[in-house]
């Protein structure tokens, strides 16, 4: 079991490490929205570029966590289509453990992109104690496993390679503007505020943005029972999907699914 | 008399009874019996939509059964789905490795979902890429190899766990006659440490190798024995004509009471004694000849006899799915 977890996690970044280049570019997303929208936006706003490019550091945090989540789930739909995995699910392994093994992987891929943001937290004008960068770490260790897990169950539900990706944008940019990663949710209105609850994105950017500016919308430890709930949901719900692939007829065809 | 009849059933690599599998109103299996010995290599042969493929999946796991029972190396195939996939290895039509990853990374993975440690799955690679001659390229990204070389990859991939059971689904196809011989010298060699190898191909002269053969038409298995007994069946020699007017001559052949294969392409006649014939039908036949062929009976022409069509994709006029023939 931890074995096979191990192996699939090992597999997938072995083939994450072959797209390295993926990380470089994945950092052009979050930067345009650091200091572009950020300046742009800030110059307007009451706070001031400098202030507002602080406050939506997390946010853009976030936003790459979520965005390299999503994509490292991207390769669960284009494993049905090469032969490896067939190799794989005709080995003993649990389909639970390839569900993990997946969630896990994607955790990583994400954590790192977002560590390779981190950096750039001093051009925001962010300065932080030795305590809150542990702090955001642990935070962001648990919104990578969240975004993950949401990626993994989403896609493990879709066979096409074209349809998970606008499925995905879809949920992503709704999530993403909901959190209050660009703006305070306690100015927004009412049904913004209501609809952000709902919103797991929104208690990670809050999570983050405590850590760094010490302000919170939510009460942290409400923040973090959510997301430690919402991972264990959710990744229940995932293993759910690979092991309705039990049965295994669909590994004759070309294409196969995880479910039948 | 239990413990006897269980010992017997100990010494079988396959043992199916009753197996049938429908596809909704489509009936793919129609109540399969086999036996296969353990070391015996066992080649299935029969045309696309026979069944071949839905009993080669049903055996290795991949799919269940509508009826009956088949148990692999005495494992049930359903209950004990992942005690059968534990001692089995399988090669797939299409490759089933990472291309982009070593042949090497390939197979420590592959070692790590069979549960294997860390280094034990580390030495068994090295040792599978030495037994297979795989050593000079297993560390370039496996799309660099040749495509016989990734066959042997493939090959390695199902051996990770030295399985007892290696299950071939045209494992050579679209290699070339060199490869091929390569690859089939390889697995004859497992076969000699014990190892059970069921295989399903489309070159008849694989099926050679093959301690048995089993052929399946419609759902069921029409022919089952060795390669040499099965072309003693149809005794003598075969002759192939190709005339003028085919109809014309075989009606005249019926007539002067020969039997005609129903091959779809030429006369095909199948005589005791070819040599003695031939000259009197050259002689004879009120149409031109133009080529006449006499050669010893093959794999193809057993399996031409059974069932009205070649192996390899040709379907007979009448009826595309075909029923078995009578032997002549």
């Amino acid at each position: 079991m931890i074995r096979g977890i191990y192996a699939i996690v090992l597999l997938d970044l072995k083939r994450a490490w072959l797209d390295r280049a993926r990380l470089v570019a994945g950092l052009a997303q979050p930067l345009l929205y650091l200091f572009v929208l950020g300046a742009g936006l800030g110059a307007s706003s009451q706070q001031g570029a400098g202030e507002y490019r602080k406050y939506i550091f997390p946010g853009v945090l976030a936003l790459s966590l979520l965005f390299s989540a999503t994509f490292a789930a991207i390769v669960i739909v284009f494993d049905r289509q090469i032969g490896f995995f067939k190799a794989v699910l005709v080995s003993p392994l649990p389909r639970y453990a390839i569900a993990y093994g997946k969630i896990i992987s994607g955790a990583i891929q994400a954590f790192i992109q977002g560590i390779i943001v981190l950096p750039f937290a001093p051009l925001a004008g962010i300065t932080m104690s030795f305590g809150s960068l542990i702090e955001l770490i642990i935070t962001m260790a648990f919104a990578s496993l969240a975004f993950s897990a949401l990626g993994v169950a989403v896609a493990s539900r879709f066979s096409s390679t074209t349809v998970f990706p606008i499925i995905s944008n879809a949920m992503l940019l709704p999530m993403f503007f909901l959190s209050g990663a660009l703006y305070p949710l306690k100015n927004a209105p009412h049904w913004m505020q209501v609809a952000a609850h709902l919103d797991p994105v929104a208690y990670a950017v809050d999570l983050m943005r405590g850590s760094l500016l010490d302000v919170f919308f939510f009460p942290p430890a409400l923040s973090l029972s959510v997301l430690v709930l919402f991972v264990s949901a959710v990744s229940w719900s995932a293993v759910g999907v690979f092991k309705r692939g039990e049965d295994d007829s669909s590994l004759g065809a070309t294409q196969f699914n995880w479910r039948r | 008399m239990v413990n006897e009849h269980s010992t017997a059933l100990d010494n079988l690599a396959v043992h199916v009874k009753g197996l049938a599998k429908s596809y909704g109103q489509v009936q793919a299996l129609k109540g399969i019996d086999l036996s296969i010995n353990k070391g015996e290599m066992f080649a299935l042969l029969g045309p696309n939509g026979a069944g071949k493929t839905t009993l080669f999946s049903i055996l290795a796991t991949l799919r269940t059964p509508s009826e009956g029972h088949a148990r692999v190396l005495g494992k049930d195939v359903v209950k004990d789905r992942d005690a059968v996939r534990q001692s089995m290895g399988i090669v797939f039509q299409e490759p089933a490795i990472e291309k982009r990853l070593t042949g090497r990374e390939n197979l420590e993975l592959m070692g790590l979902f069979y549960g294997l440690t860390i280094s034990k799955s580390k030495s068994r690679a090295a040792e599978l890429l030495t037994s297979l001659g795989l050593e000079e390229g297993a560390d370039r990204p496996a799309e660099n190899l040749s495509g016989g070389q990734r066959r042997k990859l493939e090959l390695a991939r199902a051996l990770v766990t030295d399985p007892g059971i290696l299950f071939l689904d045209e494992a050579t196809l679209g290699l070339d006659v060199d490869a091929r011989r390569a690859f089939w010298s390889h697995i004859k060699g497992l076969t000699q440490t014990g190892r059970t190898v069921f295989f399903t191909t489309h070159y008849m002269e694989e099926a050679e190798v093959a301690d048995r053969i089993a052929l399946i038409d419609a759902g069921s298995i029409v022919a089952l024995d060795t390669p040499r007994a099965l072309k003693a069946r149809l005794g003598g020699g075969v002759i192939r004509l190709t005339t003028d007017d085919d109809v014309k001559a075989k009606a005249w052949l019926l007539e002067h009471g020969y039997t005609c294969e129903n091959s779809s392409k030429e006369l095909m006649l199948i005589h005791p004694d070819p040599a003695s014939v031939v000259p009197e039908l050259m002689r004879n036949l009120p149409v031109k000849v133009k080529r006449v062929e006499v050669h010893e009976p093959s794999l193809e022409d057993v399996f031409i006899t059974l069932t009205g069509r070649k192996l390899a994709g040709e379907t007979s006029a009448s009826d595309g799915r075909g029923k078995g023939g009578k032997w002549s």
